[in-house]
């Protein structure tokens, strides 16, 4: 129970809320809501590797044999003489055994 | 749901505790504004944490109450919650007798109960657990407190 000394009281107060009416109360803080994922990374991370796949210099290689090889060797005739012997040969007609030599050596 | 209902509550809240933030401050509106974006702060954080012992309210006072001591200290302003100068301005009269003077003048305790008692319409026994003090303490600040400022008023009257 207020008594006459606390209503004198309450009516300073009162008179303080009053004042207080027009102070500039500021914005509730609204929080954020954080995304579950920031797609924005693995978009730009793919982006980058599609970019990186067309602008990177590619070197074109040629497997294609070539259709014919020219052989030069050097013989000795029946009097002991050096030749030049020039043959051609197709590519797949030359192929020799990386073991040949063993053979022909020992 | 409870973060939400939380949020909601203190969203409704929130023109009080500016009001009491700037009382806690010395009716300094740029600190009091400061005081309560670090209080949402802690909240948000999980730093302050509402445990349904009390009402949101008593609560969130007494993390304003707190924090903006806890500035106040960092200011060098205050020493701490403990020592807040009870005896002080005890036979000054304000020069100022603007409502906000006549607070100031009280002794820090005083005053905290005057307010959360007749303008934030709280209850002694809710003002002793925003103080965390035991509620004959409150009182007696309640008592005097009220014996002091209706002597103010008085005193003001009469001069004018």
């Amino acid at each position: 129970m207020r008594n006459e000394s606390d209503r004198e009281i309450q009516s300073f107060f009162d008179q303080l809320k009053e004042k207080d009416l027009k102070i500039d109360i500021p914005v509730f803080p609204e929080p954020t809501k954080p995304s579950g994922i920031n797609w924005w990374i693995p978009f730009g991370i793919a982006a980058s590797l599609a970019l990186g796949y067309f602008l990177w210099p590619q070197q074109k290689q040629d497997f294609n044999p070539p259709a014919e090889v020219i052989i030069i060797t050097l013989e000795k005739d029946e009097n002991d003489n050096q030749q030049i012997l020039i043959e051609e040969k197709t590519y797949l007609e030359t192929w020799e055994s990386p073991t040949s030599s063993l053979l022909t050596e020992y | 749901m409870k973060k939400h209902w939380l949020e909601t509550i203190l969203k409704e809240l929130h023109s009080e505790a500016y009001h009491w933030s700037r009382q806690c401050c010395s009716f300094d509106d740029d600190r009091a504004k400061d005081v309560l974006q670090l209080v949402y702060l802690k909240i948000l954080e999980g730093k302050a944490v509402y445990k349904e012992k009390s009402q949101v309210k008593t609560w969130l006072f007494s993390v304003i109450r707190f924090t903006a001591y806890e500035e106040l200290r960092k200011e060098g302003k205050n020493t701490s919650l403990d020592h807040l100068a009870d005896m002080a301005y005890e036979d000054d009269h304000p020069e100022n007798d603007s409502h906000e003077a006549l607070l100031q003048a009280l002794p820090e305790r005083q005053k905290e109960v005057l307010l959360m008692v007749f303008y934030h319409n709280m209850t002694l026994e809710q003002c002793a657990e925003v103080m965390q003090l035991h509620i004959g303490t409150v009182r007696t600040h309640y008592d005097r407190g009220k014996k002091k400022l209706k002597e103010w008023i008085e005193k003001t009257r009469i001069e004018k």
